[in-house]
């Protein structure tokens, strides 16, 4: 059940994502709202269940673009057993350090990706990738924390995604 | 006795009645001036009745402000209602006009340039984008069932958009020319040198021209147009302009920044090119503004390779990309 509500978030974000958000770009740049929903859930639910949502989310993502399906599902699982492990490292009701930690995390996942990208032949300047893509979204991405977080915590304590499993 | 008195009150009737019609005509409408009695009477009252009339309306005012305010309330309402809802037709009419504007330049494109080109357009809307910031994809309202297939070429009244890459029933999906993943054999118009134009980062909306032979006289500002040659893309279509020019790692080549004639962050109608036959005669090319206009100065009609163009029979190797090499060509007309 959990899971459900967290591919149902998912999915309105890769809409969001798809169409309103390509008028609020910012030098070409779209946050990722998907990563927003693995890297909470993972840091607070611990890296098991953060490596699970992550496949599964970044494998519905695979499906609807339709192309190289499993870059997203290994890279969100990645990033999701990754963030999991800080789990009882750091202190969870600061957005500050989620902001920190999403900032990482991001940069992490896009690095990731670009590997994976030129191991299927998808070629991209190392400098153009770093400067125009990964940064800035990483930046972007971190910089919606504030607005969601706590509603994402209080959802995982008292609201729909409070369930105990996955 | 009480009859005198009768009488004596009759006369004193009659003569202040008298006296009053006297009167009545003396002060008639139309007299030139008034008496002195009366101007007096009137300077010595116009200040208190001034005063009078005053606080008469503050009165009045003070009375009636409980439901001047209701009013108030209520017209202020009403009137911020009304505000809204024609802010909202402004918005819509600006909206309007916006559509009317691009769907305008379409139209003249149909009945110009794609005629004089030998095109056949569908025009289409752009419904949603990749959610992702590497790779430079759209998708289209317009699909299988209405005559779209695989690998055709996708244009804005500005220029090359990119290329048809996979197709459902009502929709279909177009690879940028931004797109890493994009190869698109190009020509630099003025002097007809080959080469091939590749994505960068739809992130960073510019594309590169690359494997142009050294020898090549390479500047800002030349137009590039796709060079046909049996790539996926019609001949002709303008691509972009040189923004600067380098050398390749290799040595072997030059390369070139271009900034595309399309801006690609606000596309919102597209056309593809359904078919592709003779150019039109109404319309010639010369009479196009460039650079569609300067397309095909050096003759040929779309999509055909005149003898000695070719970027593969040239002095450098034009290279396509796995893309283009799966792709196939433009379906036949």
């Amino acid at each position: 059940m959990r899971l459900m509500v967290l591919l149902i978030f998912s999915f309105v974000a890769l809409l969001l994502q798809s169409s309103t958000f390509n008028s609020f770009q910012i030098w070409g740049i779209k946050p990722d709202l998907v990563l927003l929903i693995i890297v909470f859930n993972a840091f607070l639910r611990g890296h098991r269940e953060g490596a699970f949502a992550g496949f599964c989310v970044g494998l519905l993502q695979d499906i609807i673009t339709g192309s190289y399906i499993g870059l997203n599902a290994l890279t969100y699982m990645a990033v999701g057993y990754l963030v999991g492990m800080t789990q009882s490292k750091l202190y969870k009701d600061s957005s500050l350090i989620m902001m920190f930690l999403m900032l990482a995390a991001s940069l992490v996942e896009q690095f990731l990706k670009y590997l994976l990208m030129s191991y299927t032949g998808v070629l991209i300047s190392p400098l153009v990738a770093l400067i125009r893509v990964m940064i800035p979204t990483a930046i972007y991405t971190a910089l919606l924390v504030p607005l969601l977080y706590k509603k994402f915590q209080h959802s995982n304590q008292n609201g729909w995604l409070s369930g105990r499993d996955v | 006795m009480p009859r005198r008195i009768a009488y004596k009150r009759i006369f004193l009737l009659a003569v202040l009645v008298l006296l009053t019609l006297a009167l009545v005509k003396y002060t008639a409408y139309g007299r030139l001036s008034v008496s002195p009695v009366e101007a007096a009477l009137r300077d010595a009252l116009s200040p208190v009745q001034g005063l009078a009339t005053q606080v008469g309306h503050r009165l009045k005012g003070l009375v009636s402000f409980p439901f001047d305010v209701v009013g108030m309330t209520r017209r202020n309402h009403e009137l911020s209602e009304n505000l809204k809802k024609a802010e909202g037709q402004l918005r819509q009419l600006e909206e309007y006009r916006l559509e009317n504007q691009r769907l305008q330049k379409l139209l003249d494109f149909h009945s110009n340039t794609a005629q004089a080109m030998g095109f056949e357009l569908t025009n289409a809307a752009v419904i949603s984008r990749d959610p992702g910031n590497w790779f430079g994809m759209l998708r289209i309202n317009k699909g299988s069932d209405q005559g779209i297939q695989k690998n055709m070429t996708v244009l804005s009244p500005e220029g090359l958009v990119g290329r048809i890459s996979s197709v459902s029933a009502d929709t279909a999906e177009v690879l940028l020319i931004t797109d890493p993943r994009s190869g698109v054999g190009a020509l630099i118009q003025e002097n007809r040198t080959p080469g091939l134009v590749e994505g960068v980062s739809p992130a960073t909306g510019q594309i590169r021209m690359v494997h142009i032979p050294t020898g090549a006289l390479v500047k800002k500002n030349q137009v590039v147009i796709t060079a046909g040659m049996g790539s996926l893309y019609l001949k002709g279509i303008p691509v972009g302009t040189v923004s600067t020019v380098g050398r390749e790692s290799s040595g072997l080549f030059k390369s070139a920044t271009l900034v595309p004639f399309v801006d690609f962050d606000r596309l919102e109608e597209v056309m593809v090119i359904t078919s592709s036959g003779a150019p039109g005669s109404k319309v010639s090319l010369a009479d196009i503004p460039p650079p569609w206009g300067q397309a095909e100065k050096s003759g040929g009609s779309p999509g055909t390779v005149r003898a000695g163009e070719s970027a593969s029979d040239g002095k450098a190797p034009v290279k396509e990309t796995s893309a283009e090499k799966n792709g196939g060509g433009q379906p036949a007309t």
